[in-house]
């Protein structure tokens, strides 16, 4: 498989104190890699970098080629991001919101509808998309949000607690789109509290702590080397 | 795709909310009908108003000081009881606000040149200056008299010379000179109107700078706290196309806000004022003006409008700044402040003393805010100072360079995500 996303010895600073202290790990093309860690650990920060959000102290990101320190308005139009905590304009009706973003993406009216018509399919909100997203319950509005990051089929999706505040059946459903997206081409980095979520969408973990990554492989990888039964397991296995 | 104006159609939209505009119609409505209402107060002011005369004199002097309140617009209503004490008492009962006693003697002390005093007692119903215009307008009234009967005694003993010639054997003749050219006319009256014209700009800059700029921040905290600023970063737009989309919407909305404002308040002055063009046409101030040129010509307003504009972008460049130190809706509106203090600080100093005349101190600061100049191109036009406005535009548009660049650098790094102005302990998401 292809790496595309390729981050190498990331560090960040806030002030003077280390979040990232040297990270690698790498995505390949339709592949889902899932950070898991407790509060804290760096990944948000990792995610954030890797959407241009906040630029690396050093090290190296790289996706398709183009650096992110160098290139950030390359990389915007290949990534998507839905960020942890994030939310719609209120103003604006469901509809209005996807074509807002839409348009950033779209080259045409044709390729604009297509992406409002597949955002239309993964929100499945139906009628409530003609109301203002104000209106929305914090389920809803996290649907209409992944819409928005997958309508455009981008060539990466960084996705920070996708299932977050979502019931267990929507979050079922957010699960089942990532993994159909996926395995149409589309690289996805993701964050999880969730461990059963982790092992049901990830191809392969990444395990990072204050900062470092611990270790790499795929869930069944990682069960065999730390001997454990599931992620939890192997997580504590290798903070010691 | 216009990716600009798709930014800048969802910016003017999130800005143009029900509740503003119900705040503007509401804005309006009040200004309007207190000026309406102020208007009505003023027309029925200077309608025929009631007042009682008690006239213990029953002279000729007397009937003619009455006859004169009549054409003073005034309905005289003639107290019977002859006790003052009385007639204080039936006034008071009654829905005249004014009361005038003529003495006994009154008539007679006139033609012997002795001092008689009348009395007029105002009854204060309101503390408006609306109700207490009766008495000025009588005080108008008894002088106009004392002047009549000064006149008529000058007439009878000093024939051969005109009154006016004993009263004031010196005559002024008064000129005023701007730059150069020269008008006959009195300088108060035409600084006075010089400045009641030019008293607008400074209001209406005042508006629109607050306006605008606390859209502009309240925008960047919107974001911030409906937790969309960060999707909208990730966009395949520039950060300076962000920063320049939401400066302009705010601009936009802010000097509409700002017009309907002023409309608004127009109509809350001519109800107060009344037309101050039409004042100044019946005073004869408009020749004069025109005589020393002090008359805006579409160069003047263009070059005013151009000052305006930059000082509004600079407002907006600064507010931008101070929006993504806002941590929310609530501390944006205490951030906006600063900019407030920036522009009160030139619009008092301009309006109650001449810059010219300010200690150096006070003198640098006035010249360092950057909203100071328009504020002052009004006064250079009339002055003929092109270079002062020259300085002044140059100086704001060097300012709104370096705070744009400012803007422009700090969303293109962490500081849009990191930077917070607040007290309490920060938190930072790893």
């Amino acid at each position: 498989m292809e790496n595309v996303l390729k981050v190498a010895g990331l560090k960040k600073f806030y002030g003077g104190l280390e979040a990232l202290k040297g990270i690698d790990f790498e995505v390949g093309r339709g592949e889902i890699f899932a950070l898991i860690g407790p509060n804290g650990a760096g990944k948000t920060t990792a995610l954030r970098i890797v959407a241009t959000l906040l630029s690396p102290s050093d090290g190296k990101v790289t996706f398709l080629g183009f650096d992110v320190k160098k290139q950030p308005e390359k990389f915007r139009e290949k990534i998507s991001y839905l960020p942890e905590e994030a939310g719609a304009y209120k103003n604006l009706k469901g509809t209005d919101y996807l074509k807002f973003m839409a348009k950033f993406y779209a080259n045409s009216e044709k390729e604009l509808k297509e992406y409002i018509e597949q955002a239309r399919d993964i929100a499945d909100l139906g009628t409530r998309l003609g109301e203002k997203a104000g209106t929305y319950s914090k389920g809803m509005t996290r649907k209409l949000l992944l819409a928005r990051a997958l309508m455009t089929k981008p060539h990466l999706a960084i996705l920070d607690e996708p299932t977050s505040g979502l019931d267990v059946i929507n979050a079922l459903e957010v699960r089942e789109i990532v993994k159909r997206f996926a395995k149409e081409g589309i690289s996805v980095l993701l964050s999880s509290h969730n461990m059963l979520e982790i092992e049901f969408l990830s191809d392969r973990v990444g395990l990072i702590d204050k900062g470092r990554m611990l270790d790499t492989g795929t869930s069944e990888g990682l069960k065999e080397k730390y001997k454990a039964r599931n992620l939890e397991e192997v997580f504590r296995s290798a903070l010691q | 795709m216009n990716k600009f104006l798709n930014l800048l159609i969802k910016e003017v939209k999130e800005l143009i909310t029900l509740q503003l505009l119900i705040s503007l119609l509401f804005t309006i409505f009040i200004f309007y009908f207190i000026g309406q209402m102020a208007k009505t107060e003023m027309k029925k002011a200077m309608r025929t108003q009631k007042i009682a005369v008690l006239n213990l004199d029953d002279s000729p002097f007397s009937d003619e000081l009455i006859g004169n309140l009549k054409t003073a617009n005034f309905q005289p209503e003639m107290v019977k009881d002859r006790d003052k004490q009385k007639a204080i008492e039936a006034t008071k009962a009654t829905d005249t606000n004014l009361l005038l006693v003529i003495p006994q003697g009154f008539g007679q002390s006139l033609e012997t040149q002795e001092v008689k005093e009348i009395e007029t007692y105002s009854y204060l119903r309101t503390f408006s200056l609306i109700g207490s215009r009766s008495s000025v307008i009588i005080n108008a009234v008894i002088k106009a008299l004392n002047e009549y009967l000064s006149n008529d005694f000058l007439k009878k003993k000093i024939p051969d010379i005109g009154p006016e010639k004993i009263k004031n054997p010196i005559k002024s003749r008064d000129f005023v000179i701007v730059k150069d050219r020269m008008a006959e006319g009195k300088a108060e009256a035409v600084a006075g109107f010089v400045s009641s014209q030019s008293i607008i700009v400074p209001v209406i800059l005042m508006m629109i700078i607050i306006y605008a700029s606390q859209m502009v921040i309240s925008a960047i905290a919107m974001e911030k706290q409906n937790k969309t600023l960060e999707t909208l970063l990730t966009v395949p737009i520039s950060r300076t196309s962000i920063v320049t989309a939401k400066m302009l919407a705010s601009g936009l909305v802010g000097l509409i806000s700002a017009v309907i404002y002023m409309f608004g308040f127009r109509y809350y002055m001519s109800g107060f004022m009344g037309d101050i063009s039409q004042a100044a046409a019946a005073s004869g101030v408009t020749g004069v003006i025109q005589k020393l040129g002090l008359t805006m010509d579409t160069k003047g307003f263009l070059i005013l409008g151009v000052s305006l504009f930059i000082a509004i972008l600079v407002a907006l460049a600064l507010a931008t700044i101070l929006g993504v130190l806002a941590e929310d809706y609530r501390s944006a509106q205490s951030l906006i402040l600063p900019l407030m203090v920036l522009v009160m600080i030139p619009y008092f100093l301009c309006l109650f003393s001449d810059p010219r005349t300010l200690s150096l101190p006070a003198k640098i600061l006035l010249y360092v805010i950057p909203f100071s100049h328009p504020f002052l191109t009004t006064q250079n036009l009339f002055l003929e100072n092109y270079s002062a406005i020259l300085y002044g535009i140059l100086y704001m548009l060097a300012v709104f360079v370096v705070l744009i660049i400012g803007a422009a650098r700090i969303f293109s790094t962490d500081k849009v995500l990191t930077m917070k102005l607040k007290f309490r302990k920060k938190k930072v998401q790893f």
